[in-house]
């Protein structure tokens, strides 16, 4: 096995410099039509880096032990998914499954049905992709092996590091670190990977846009759905790992501004400012320069990214130890950002800066906003990241920045985000239309009145939540309006007809109306929530608010042969009525002299009434507990989806523009003649 | 006509751009605090007591106490370089905390915690502590960050034939 994945993926790094060489050539004959020798070189890169990718799992799920990374993630007692998956769980093997994601993404690109990639386009990729494979490869190689020398000492290297040297077969391995056995580890980080790889191409055709000096308007349509893929996977790789974060990190913390976390919401920023005024740009044709530097700058953030969670330079729970390839990648960060920055400069008066904006208060100008508070956002984070390092290498005092700086300086943001998408929908196109906001304002206002008020009777009192659940009910109660005046428009029986032309539209919403529930999970862990911690013995009941825990019982046993399980069982009150029985637990490794909380939580759409077992002792017996009162809290995961659908859905309209106008100019001359003309 | 909107523009941007500044500013202000090993806590006791620190130092697993009653979690940590260079020279983070974790000559200091005790809360583990100096020279911990994973990933386990 050793053998097939050192060779194909040797083989795989050899086909792409290979090809790259050719394009290279190619460019300096003047030619931009990719060699059709570099595309299969390309493809048969792929395949091998695939086969490669394959004998690595083989060998994780066969167990063999003479392969260091098998030894370090792997033991008998792990479930076979996990075997699998252990690909990701460390260093080594996620940047070897990083490189593949990227080739993958290459591959992609080239056997699309209209080919995306040209020489200049190519060249980008190309680079991107043999970096990353090769430092897994020279730094990090995954099939490395381990020896043992005539000595008997153990040593890892690929190849015999001495004469008498032999491969030797460890009994077990250290198996994957506990934390990570999660169904939220388990996709989490491939979403990301998949993510930041998808940026790669838009990047690399904006990259040749600039270099061949033509007109960026082709580069929204080559580039539209890998935009919105990217978008889509990384924003839901960020949700599930929130989630993870809030199931078995154990303190119920969902987002801590930890720096990795950090670095990777940036791209995903940017992003989403990029799909704004990409469509501003297909309207109007106007903020071309901008899209273009938005489309390098999400690319230049996922690098910084990846630079972050690698490098070791950056104190964090999720970023892995120091490494090796911190330079190399510094290095190629510091180029693709100086090349970029060069090619705009050089281009920047060619490409189209036309501005007009009719009013301020026209969907146009909200864009705009938008897009500021976006952007600033990034600013705040990459300062938030970098201020340490400054700061350092200033004055030689290392400081770094609470999360309080993230809480305190992105919460306004966020706020006027919420804001301008809620009244975002019913703003008009074009001109001034305070007027017709008027107008169509006041259902939904009403609706959150109703809300506000429903919410407030209920016993919230807190400014910041009162505020945050009126913009959320009203944001959402527009977009439900607004959808039945397109339903009443059009008839009934017209409206799925409509609705799956108008796709990237509906789509539009379903993403406002899942970031508007995420933001009302924000609000209800940020204001509302409330724990108690306290120690029972069986019989005693522990008060939170109209709630009550009852202690039961706590048991060990050996569910699985690695680690011991602690459950303790509850019972649940409200208002004096069992409505639940929780089982908060913790599986201890004895080997790792570790263990790991696994809360139980009574989950409705009201919030969480969560449990963490924080000790125990099963002879007196006892246990400390936490109960947390978590309200509105499943609105995040919930909106999560709700942003991943909406995504998919508007990614799923054609990519070339004649095919989607022809699609979508139907539907719009139907809703003309409505009163949702403009939208 | 042209001129007065770019005025409007400009001094858009401007108060736009003061309100980011004010707002990034006057957060890294009130928000930053110093990063320090136990060393230099130690070395400038007296005059640190009550400022806002982060501070790394590797556990020490014999001086863990933990009432889960209260939930007052109390350990020692001892000195590990806050340099990343240093620490490479050394052969690494995981080495460097093997070392620590084991050399009585290194300067410590005890920490105190509220809170449920952290899953990764071992001999070895590096710890990375926000909080301050409280009179009696115990560091009173506000959030516990802790990272132990290098050791997993990086060295063979000790096992013979």
């Amino acid at each position: 096995m050793f053998y097939v994945g050192f060779l194909t993926s040797s083989l795989a790094l050899t086909a792409s410099a290979a090809a790259l060489i050719l394009v290279i050539i190619s460019l300096f004959r003047k030619q931009t039509q990719l060699p059709g020798a570099t595309v299969l070189l390309t493809k048969l890169s792929f395949f091998a880096h695939t086969a490669a990718l394959l004998s690595l799992m083989v060998m994780q799920v066969l167990q063999d032990y003479s392969n260091v990374y098998v030894v370090s993630v792997i033991n008998p007692a792990m479930p076979w998914i996990l075997k699998i998956t252990a690909l990701w769980g460390g260093q080594t093997g996620s940047l070897f499954f990083w490189s593949w994601i990227v080739s993958l993404c290459v591959f992609l690109a080239l056997t699309g049905k209209k080919r995306l990639l040209d020489n200049w386009s190519f060249l980008v990729v190309s680079l991107n992709q043999i970096l990353f494979l090769g430092l897994s490869l020279v730094a990090d190689n995954p099939f490395t092996r381990v020896w043992a020398l005539e000595d008997g000492s153990l040593v890892t290297s690929l190849f015999a590091p001495q004469a008498g040297a032999v491969v030797e077969r460890l009994t077990n391995g250290m198996g994957l670190n506990p934390l990570l056995r999660h169904p939220g580890m388990v996709i989490h980080p491939p979403l990301l990977y998949i993510g930041y790889a998808l940026y790669l191409v838009p990047f690399a055709v904006g990259i040749s846009t600039l270099a061949r000096g033509s007109q960026s308007e082709h580069l929204l349509d080559q580039t539209r759905t890998w935009l919105l893929s990217a978008w889509v996977f990384l924003g839901a790789g960020i949700v599930l790992g929130s989630w993870w974060s809030y199931d078995v990190l154990g303190w119920g913390g969902y987002w801590a501004w930890d720096p990795v976390e950090t670095a990777s919401l940036m791209p995903w920023l940017a992003s989403t400012a990029l799909l704004h005024s990409l469509l501003l740009e297909r309207r109007k044709n106007i903020f071309q320069r901008f899209n273009l530097l938005l489309v390098l700058l999400s690319y230049l953030l996922v690098v910084f990214s990846i630079f972050v969670t690698r490098s070791g330079l950056v104190n964090s729970v999720h970023a892995f130890g120091e490494s090796s390839i911190s330079i190399p990648l510094l290095v190629f960060m510091f180029l693709l950002l100086v090349s970029s920055a060069a090619l705009l400069v050089w281009r920047w008066k060619s490409l189209s800066s036309e501005w007009k904006f009719e009013s301020a208060f026209s969907r146009d100008a909200l864009f705009l906003y938008t897009n500021i508070i976006l952007i600033a956002l990034v600013l705040i984070c990459l300062w938030g990241l970098v201020f340490p390092l400054i700061n350092g290498a200033l004055t030689g005092v290392e400081m770094t920045l609470h999360r309080g700086f993230y809480d305190r300086s992105t919460t306004p943001l966020f706020a006027l985000l919420v804001v301008l998408m809620s009244v975002c929908p019913l703003v008009g196109w074009n001109a001034a239309s305070l007027k017709r906001l008027g107008k169509r304002i006041w259902i939904p206002l009403i609706i959150a009145a109703l809300g506000l008020l429903a919410v407030f009777l209920g016993g919230v009192r807190q400014a910041w939540a009162l505020g945050g659940i009126f913009i959320v009910i009203l944001g959402f109660a527009t977009l439900i309006n607004l959808t039945v005046l397109d339903a009443q428009a059009v008839g009934l029986k017209n409206f799925p007809k409509l609705w799956w032309h108008q796709r990237s539209r509906y789509g539009a919403w379903l993403v406002h109306a899942g970031i508007l529930m995420i933001a009302l999970g924000i609000v209800g862990m940020g204001n509302l929530s409330a724990s108690i911690e306290g120690t029972m013995i069986p019989g005693e009941k522990m008060p939170l608010r109209g709630y009550e825990i009852e202690f039961v019982s706590v048991r060990e046993s050996f569910e699985n042969p690695e680690y011991l399980t602690v459950t303790a069982e509850t019972v649940l009150y409200k208002d004096g009525k069992e409505i639940a029985r929780l089982n908060p637990a913790q599986h201890i490794y004895p080997d790792r002299e570790q263990y790991i909380t696994i809360p139980d939580a009574h989950a409705t759409l009201r919030g969480d009434v969560y449990t963490l077992l924080a000790g125990y002792d099963v002879d007196v017996p006892y246990i400390t507990l936490r109960l947390s009162d978590n309200p509105l809290v499943n609105y995040m995961w919930i909106g999560g989806i709700f942003m991943t659908a909406g995504g998919v859905l508007a990614a799923t309209l054609p990519g070339k523009r004649s095919e989607r106008e022809e699609e979508t100019q139907t539907a719009e001359e139907t809703l003309d003649s409505t009163s949702a003309a403009d939208l | 006509m042209k001129n007065k909107k770019n005025n409007k523009l400009i001094i858009g941007i401007v108060v736009i751009a003061g309100a980011l500044l004010y707002l990034v500013i006057s957060s890294t202000l009130s928000q930053s605090q110093y990063f320090m090993t136990v060393q230099e806590l130690k070395a400038g006791q007296a005059e640190l007591v009550g400022k806002n620190i982060r501070m790394s130092g590797v556990v020490l697993g014999d001086t863990i106490a933990y009432d889960p009653q209260t939930l007052d979690l109390t350990f020692e940590v001892a000195q590990i370089p806050g340099d990343h260079q240093v620490i490479q020279d050394m052969g690494g983070m995981a080495a460097v905390l093997a070392q620590a974790a084991h050399d009585p000559t290194l300067p410590k200091i005890q920490v105190h915690y509220k809170g449920p005790r952290p899953d990764l809360l071992k001999d070895e583990a590096q710890a990375i502590m926000t909080g301050a100096l409280d009179e009696a020279g115990v560091f009173q911990v506000s959030e516990l960050l802790l990272k132990c994973p290098s050791k997993y990933e990086a060295e063979l386990p000790a096992q013979s034939k």
